[in-house]
């Protein structure tokens, strides 16, 4: 009975806190607009439908558009699930995926291969060199107690400063006005799986078929057992005679694996040359879809999908409607904070357990009454 | 006659339900005199500090009402309780090391010179001034970590007096202090007395209880079992209305057969981070097929014992094996690959994981073992099967293994632990108050198992606080006093008035009877 309740609160608690932060972003949009309908409409309906001269029909390409964006956050979003579910706050999968997207590029642009197998070893290897990267935050958590915030956050700047230097004096193509490196060899690139503009990549397939891995990593193997118990309780873990300190170790290194794989596909499918020079902001939105999907990677794709709904519609609401597409950020904010925000209907939840706490001590001690009897 | 005193605190039908389920408190009525000094006694996990921590207002009640001099009064927080005038030294002092005694003392309400900058003259002066009045002699530029775990203590008092408290909430005091030092704070808890405040005073100790206190109110099982005048009962009734020696669950158990030596403990010694003496040489031995109790008021080493036993902390010299191997300075995962399993006594924390479910927190311990695991996957089946089992076998109510198994009730969550510690084939059992504050069919049912156990040829450590339980389930009974093994009895022939004794400090056994607790 109580499972019933509690499980039955979670999705009343989900669902209001999406709706209310729509509400909140509604709010936005009434008092900035003057046309507040059409804004809304392209915000919540835009990215399905277009309108050709009073014809509305699904619209493909936009479709496309929003499942080619959940590419990197995917693997973001799974990077972050399994740190997350041990229990580390680990940020560094931001600065991975720029890493991993440059790693990639330099084998996609310097080492010729066969079709197929480049684009292969370029996300291979771009995922390996993330994972090791994150054996410095990891590392030092365990080994030095360091918080693992704290570093991940400052490697962020400095792998950051890293890939611009190499990119500005090593790979930079000297014949282009901006800052770019020479185009990727055609075997590398990630092929699209659709016809059109819209970059839905292969990408697209296997971050699908990764999230699932990473399910059955996390709930079916004694790896992620391990993860988990130890984010739920590490001294519950210790005395079971876990590894803990080993442990975080693994995760953090899966989720470095994850954001360079991310981060190697989207740039790689995306475009024709490395041209990041700031940090992509990828990490961050996997923070938010981690949250959002409460770190179940069988749920990440989902949250990848509203998350990318929603900045579409946001952009076809800025393009044909007079509100800004700065939008997106209210209301993803919005919603963050009635997830994270533990106390959020935390009273009503009280209630749900005093009542069946009070109910289930009326039974125990009516049936003591009649055994004592 | 009660109309004639004064009541500064009085709160009605408290009741208090925690996130987790666990009512620590059931309408307790709990009313404290005017310039009275107030003993709040009660096992640990009878609701004394739950019902503190709500008069300071760290704890909102789920029910029932609270009146300050006869004001009905909401205590929201902490700074709320202090302004009404309340005050609490808990039992970790919450000072700041770095800075002075006298910064302590003002910190978060310090005079201020022109407006921005610490008026740190003031605060010396605020804190003589005090410290004279009060006759609580502290030493106002001592950095606070410097200075003796007393003085210490008199830092928190002064805190809250120079806060304007009149109500002094203290909870368990003496834990922390030697001897001199207790002495000292009841002189100086008797003078605030006389100067106008009222005490509330926390504590498992009796003695402490007799010497110093007016009234007082026993708490068992999150309820108030009475109050009464310190001078018109006895330490016996005390401690029967404290431990509720009516519901005694009798135990037949066949005699124990004792094997070879198991867990050899041998001259342990460990002082604390406040320089206590908490294990001073104790020695001891558990042998297979028999059940060593240890019994003891809290606080006189059990604690230090068994984290030294489990790998928690290293003591300061001695040494513990467990069939010829040292324990002491291994991780967790070898001590129980030596055949070594625990049931803690902080379930919560150590025992299981609150929001996985029940088959996860059953297989914590042997997830890794070949038979749950197929290459990189696990056998779904197995481990299913596995907990299954253990849920049958231990009787544990649930709706499935997949339950959270915070969800559940005390008794199961303790169910759940002891069917996985129980489970492993274990040759040494350490059993850390395994049935405290769980109903009484859990408890039957861990007992009961325990005793299983033992005759199948396990070696069983049994720590509780619950004297009845230690007296019932032992083959041999161990008494510490102190840090040290006061008496040890091996004939079966004690009873409660005995042990009270022992545990409080009144009687000790020679050397050589002490010996034979490491049957050599």
């Amino acid at each position: 009975m109580r499972d019933k309740r509690m499980v039955l609160f979670g999705f009343v608690r989900g669902a209001a806190a999406i709706a209310l932060a729509l509400a909140v972003g509604a709010i936005f949009i009434f008092l900035s607009s003057d046309e507040p309908f059409t804004a809304l409409r392209y915000l919540l309906i835009g990215p399905f439908v277009s309108y050709h001269g009073g014809v509305t029909a699904f619209n493909t390409q936009n479709f496309y558009q929003v499942l080619a964006a959940m590419i990197p956050t995917i693997f973001t979003g799974l990077a972050v699930c399994v740190m997350f579910s041990a229990n580390q706050f680990n940020l560094a999968a931001e600065s991975c995926v720029l890493v991993g997207g440059f790693v990639g590029s330099l084998i996609g642009i310097y080492v010729n291969m066969t079709t197929g197998w480049h684009a292969v070893v370029c996300v291979l290897v771009a995922s390996v060199v993330c994972g090791l990267i994150m054996l410095i935050p990891s590392v030092l958590k365990v080994k030095l107690g360091a918080s693992e915030m704290v570093t991940s956050l400052m490697l962020n700047f400095v792998l950051l400063y890293i890939v611009l230097h190499f990119l500005n004096y090593h790979f930079a193509d000297r014949s282009k006005g901006a800052t770019m490196t020479f185009p990727f060899l055609e075997s590398a690139k990630i092929p699209s799986i659709v016809p059109g503009n819209s970059k839905l990549t292969w990408g697209f397939v296997i971050a699908i078929i990764v999230s699932l891995l990473v399910w059955i990593f996390m709930y079916r193997t004694r790896w992620g057992y391990a993860i988990r118990m130890i984010g739920i309780n590490e001294s519950f873990s210790l005395y079971s005679g876990m590894n803990v300190g080993g442990t975080i170790i693994l995760s953090s290194v899966i989720g470095g694996l994850l954001s360079g794989m991310g981060g190697s596909l989207e740039v790689l499918g995306r475009y024709n040359t490395f041209v990041w020079r700031e940090l992509p902001g990828y990490g961050w939105t996997g923070v938010t879809i981690a949250i959002l999907a409460k770190n179940n990677p069988g749920a990440v794709p989902l949250a990848a999908f509203f998350l990318a709904y929603l900045n579409k519609g946001c952009q076809l609401m800025s393009t044909h409607s007079d509100v800004p597409s700065e939008m997106i950020d209210i209301i993803q904010a919005a919603i963050f904070l009635f997830f994270a925000a533990e106390q959020f209907l935390s009273g009503f939840r009280q209630k749900l357990v005093v009542k069946t706490t009070r109910e289930e001590l009326m039974r125990t001690e009516s049936l003591t009454a009649t055994e004592g009897e | 006659m009660e109309a004639v005193h004064e009541l500064v605190v009085r709160m009605e039908k408290i009741t208090k339900i925690y996130p987790n389920g666990i009512a620590a408190n059931r309408d307790v009525d709990f009313s404290v005199r005017k310039g009275e000094i107030h003993a709040l006694i009660g096992e640990n996990g009878a609701g004394k500090s739950t019902l503190m921590k709500i008069l300071f207002g760290l704890e909102q009640p789920t029910d029932g009402a609270i009146y300050l001099n006869d004001e009905r009064v909401n205590l929201s927080s902490p700074l709320e309780a202090i302004s009404k005038g309340i005050g609490m030294v808990h039992q970790h002092f919450m000072l700041v090391p770095s800075l002075t005694v006298a910064e302590n003392i003002v910190l978060g309400m310090a005079p201020k010179k022109g407006g921005l900058f610490i008026d740190y003259k003031e605060a010396v002066r605020l804190t003589r001034e005090y410290s004279e009045k009060y006759n609580l002699f502290v030493e106002p530029d001592a950095r606070v970590a410097d200075i003796a775990v007393g003085m210490k203590q008199k830092v928190e008092i002064l805190k809250a007096l120079v806060r304007g408290a009149h109500v002094l909430i203290l909870d368990e005091p003496t834990a922390v202090l030697t001897t001199q030092e207790t002495v000292e704070l009841f002189q100086e808890l008797k003078n605030l007395r006389e100067q106008g405040f009222t005490i509330i005073f926390i504590s498992h100790k009796l003695k402490e209880i007799k010497e110093l206190t007016d009234r007082i109110t026993i708490m068992r099982a999150g309820r108030s079992v009475g109050v009464y005048d310190t001078d018109s009962i006895t330490e016996q009734e005390i401690s029967r209305l404290m431990v509720g020696r009516d519901v005694v669950l009798k135990m037949d158990k066949p005699e124990a057969v004792p094997g070879e030596h198991v867990l050899r403990v041998e001259d342990l010694h460990y002082v604390n981070e406040w320089g206590k003496k908490m294990l001073d040489g104790v020695s001891f031995s558990v042998r297979q097929g028999e059940i060593v109790g240890i019994a003891g008021v809290e606080g006189n080493g059990q604690r230090e014992l068994v984290d030294i036993l489990f790998g928690l902390k290293l003591p300061d010299s001695g040494d513990a094996t467990v069939d010829g191997q040292s324990l002491i300075g291994l991780p967790q995962a070898q001590i129980r690959t030596l055949g070594v399993s625990y049931v803690p006594e902080d379930r919560m924390t150590f025992g299981i994981a609150q929001t996985a479910n029940i088959q996860e927190n059953m297989v914590s311990d042997r997830y890794r073992q070949k038979k749950f695991n197929k290459g990189p996957l696990f056998k779904m089946k197995s481990l299913n099967d596995e907990s299954d089992r253990l849920i049958v076998d231990y009787a544990v109510l649930c709706k499935s293994r997949a339950q959270e198994v915070g969800m559940l009730s005390g008794g199961n969550i303790q169910k759940v632990v002891v069917a996985r510690e129980f489970s492993s084939d274990p040759i040494l059992i350490i059993a850390d108050q395994p049935t405290r504050g769980i109903d009484v069919g859990a408890t039957e049912l861990i007992r009961n198992r325990l005793v299983d156990l033992s005759r199948a040829g396990a070696a069983v450590l049994l720590v509780s606080a619950d004297l009845n339980e230690v007296m019932e389930l032992s083959d041999n009974l161990i008494v510490m006093y102190n840090g040290q093994i006061a008496g040890y009895f091996d004939d079966g022939q004690w009873d409660d008035l005995m042990m009270g004794e022992y545990m409080l400090g009144l009687k000790r056994q020679s050397d050589d009877e002490i010996r034979r607790a490491c049957h050599a």
